[in-house]
């Protein structure tokens, strides 16, 4: 079984070639002309006013988060999906039940308001 | 030692078959950016490039040899190693993707048994790109652009996510040569017809995650400027480019293999008739990967951009609700085996 | 055997060489993406179990999942890793004292004594079209349903918990609802015309008015 990802271990440091081949060609070919104002961070035309990070917005780390459950019942669904046929009408609503209680979750999350504006 | 060097030529034998696949991908990314400007241009009546070589066609190498001229600049303060690693953790999972794809019956270079989850994988590990990106460029507008999109990237990879289960409910195998296989018959037995919300849950996430209009609202030219990638010049942004244009192809492509029958005929084995090109063949998952990458630059021509927040509604509230419903409606009809998808 | 055993020593270097970054960068952003690395290096070891399944899960979720929320708090959190670094050199010693007990802890119960080839035979490369997944979907969902949907609830706290210990309401913040936005409806009630009164007069000889000087009433 584990012959098959032997090409995938190849093609994805042909992958990752892909990728610097290009920056190398980049470098070989491309001027290299430092200055003090074409290397400055671009904020329409003035010098940047403060540093570059941003205020710690949680609302990404919500969204982080949301996407970890979802991910993870992604994850429980794909096993079930496969053996869905064989064990039939059992593990169907076994996964009504799982379902259930992560779209007790979701319900929460959406009158909570936590799926608004981002 | 000596199994290491009994191991080479099959080495050699894989690196000549990667080279088969990336070369015509990495000439067909070029062109693609090329019909997308004709054929939008077409749209909106005006001609494309027409001026580099017969009617435009040799615009991409320009395009190449121009950015290959230019330099890379690393503006200052920027973080200069994650600066240049995140063109190459976006590509990386673009190029390593097509590994798995079965371009044939039995072509296919890795016939794993796990090939759907592997590209579900990969696309996850996509995002870390935009991010590093945006956080390198020591740029507030690239950091806000690239958490924005990898916030939009994450919502719509969970929707993604669930049709792609619900194919795997449909088809019974994770083996994308064996999800083709399950849609044998003619064009009503593939599964866009038994799985249409997810068919049209699929195509609208794939083009979110690309970040192509109408979802492009971190990437919009008159917005942000070029929100994460605003700071990459030269062959960096090529780069970018290519990885982004390599997406698009995977995700029609993938929309061909798995709703559309992949390189099934729509015709069944009765009516073909001996004629070689009505058959199954590689030539019908090309011309359902063309269909779907002109709907793609359809997309991009007709509709006005979505606000950001309609975006992640569109993500979270209206799609998760109708793939999960969906997928409880397919197992239903998998478990009870209802004719004619599942009769057998 | 090996090549697969090169491919054992290659991955568990790196594994190890990583985590040995996470620890010693002094940039944060550096550290986490060392972390990918270990995790990715550790999928691949899990490949080379024939956990196909699981490797490739690790992969979706750890590295695509977790790994990013990690990055998003490190990049908007502004650590000043220097201040957080200012004793390290001072508790070195009780440090590697430490993990010095650990891993010998860690190799006497999960040494070779315990787990090595006399108490568990190597078992048997698995079939060539085995599926790792559907065998464990086949266990999961008959022998250890009761785990799974206790699972869910663990999902279900978590979604709770950060969303109790998280969300804040802005309440100065206008904005508008996608939701109504898109269920508006034509007709004579979508738009409505207002007559008012000027809120402001105007003078009467405006036009002989020194420019900028206007009453206000």
């Amino acid at each position: 079984m584990i012959d098959n990802y032997l090409p995938i271990l190849i093609f994805i440091l042909v992958g990752i070639l892909v990728g610097v081949g290009p920056l190398v060609i980049g470098y070989l070919l491309g001027p290299r002309r430092p200055d003090s104002e074409k290397d400055s961070p671009y904020e329409c035309g003035f010098e940047a006013f403060e540093t570059a990070r941003l205020k710690f917005d949680v609302r990404y780390y919500l969204v982080a988060i949301l996407f970890i459950v979802f991910d993870l019942e992604i994850a429980f669904l794909f096993p079930w999906a496969l053996v869905l046929q064989e064990l039939g009408i059992y593990a169907f609503w076994a996964m009504v039940v799982f379902l259930g209680i992560l779209v007790v979750g979701f319900i929460y999350e959406w009158k909570k308001g936590a799926l608004e504006w981002e | 030692m000596i199994e290491l060097w009994n191991a080479l030529p099959l080495v050699i034998q894989i690196l000549l078959k990667i080279t088969a696949i990336l070369l015509p991908l990495l000439g067909m990314v070029a062109y693609y950016t090329y019909a997308e400007r004709k054929v939008i241009g077409y749209m909106q009546v005006r001609i494309g490039p027409n001026r580099v070589g017969w009617r435009g066609l040799l615009q991409p190498i320009a395009d190449a040899v121009k950015l290959m001229m230019k330099e890379i600049v690393i503006p200052t303060k920027a973080d200069k190693t994650l600066f240049l690693l995140a063109p190459m953790i976006t590509i990386a999972p673009a190029m390593a993707v097509w590994a798995v794809f079965p371009f044939d019956e039995g072509l296919v270079l890795a016939d794993i048994n796990a090939g759907l989850l592997y590209i579900l994988a990969l696309s996850s590990v996509g995002v870390y790109g935009v991010i590093i990106a945006g956080w390198a460029s020591n740029s507030r507008y690239a950091l806000l652009g690239s958490m924005r999109v990898a916030a939009q990237i994450v919502a719509y990879e969970i929707a993604m996510g669930f049709a792609l289960v619900g194919v795997l409910v449909a088809a019974g195998s994770l083996n994308l040569g064996a999800i083709v296989e399950a849609q044998q018959g003619n064009v009503l037995t593939w599964f866009w017809l038994p799985l249409l919300p997810l068919f049209g849950v699929y195509l609208i996430s794939g083009v979110a995650e690309t970040n192509r209009a109408p979802f492009d609202v971190a990437e919009g030219e008159s917005e942000i400027v070029a929100g994460f990638h605003v700071e990459y010049s030269g062959m960096a942004f090529a780069v970018f480019f290519l990885a982004e244009y390599a997406n698009m192809i995977l995700i029609a492509a993938l929309s061909a293999l798995l709703f559309m029958g992949g390189w099934l005929s729509p015709l069944p084995q009765g009516w073909t008739g001996g004629i070689w090109v009505l058959q199954d063949g590689f030539h019908w998952l090309l011309l359902k990967t063309f269909f779907f990458m002109f709907v793609f630059l359809w997309l991009r021509a007709t509709f006005p951009r979505y606000r950001y927040d309609q975006i992640m509604r569109l993500g979270w509230k209206v799609f998760i609700p109708i793939t999960i419903v969906w997928i409880l409606v397919v197992a239903l009809a998998v478990v009870y085996r209802l004719p004619p998808w599942w009769s057998a | 055997m090996g090549f697969e055993k090169f491919l054992f020593y290659v991955f568990a270097l790196i594994t190890l060489w990583a985590a040995g970054m996470v620890i010693t960068r002094k940039n944060p952003v550096h550290s986490v993406l060392f972390l990918v690395l270990a995790f990715v290096s550790s999928a691949a070891l899990w490949l080379l179990l024939e956990a196909e399944f699981l490797g490739i899960v690790l992969v979706l979720v750890y590295v695509g999942a977790v790994m990013v929320l990690f990055l998003f708090v490190i990049m908007m959190l502004d650590i000043d890793i220097a201040t957080l670094r200012a004793g390290f050199i001072r508790y070195l010693p009780i440090g590697i004292l430490i993990t010095a007990v650990m891993a010998v802890e860690i190799f006497l119960i999960v040494g070779p004594s315990n787990f090595g080839l006399e108490a568990f035979p190597a078992p048997e490369p698995a079939a060539a079209d085995a599926s790792n997944a559907a065998d464990l979907g086949r266990v999961l969902y008959t022998l250890y349903l009761y785990p799974v949907e206790i699972a869910a609830v663990i999902l279900l706290v978590a979604i709770v918990a950060a969303i109790r210990l998280t969300l804040r309401r802005r309440p100065e913040t206008k904005f508008v609802d996608p939701s109504r936005q898109v269920r508006v409806k034509k007709g004579p009630r979508r738009i409505r015309l207002v007559k008012m009164a000027a809120e402001v007069a105007v003078p009467a000889a405006v036009s002989s008015a020194q420019p900028g000087v206007e009453e206000n009433s």
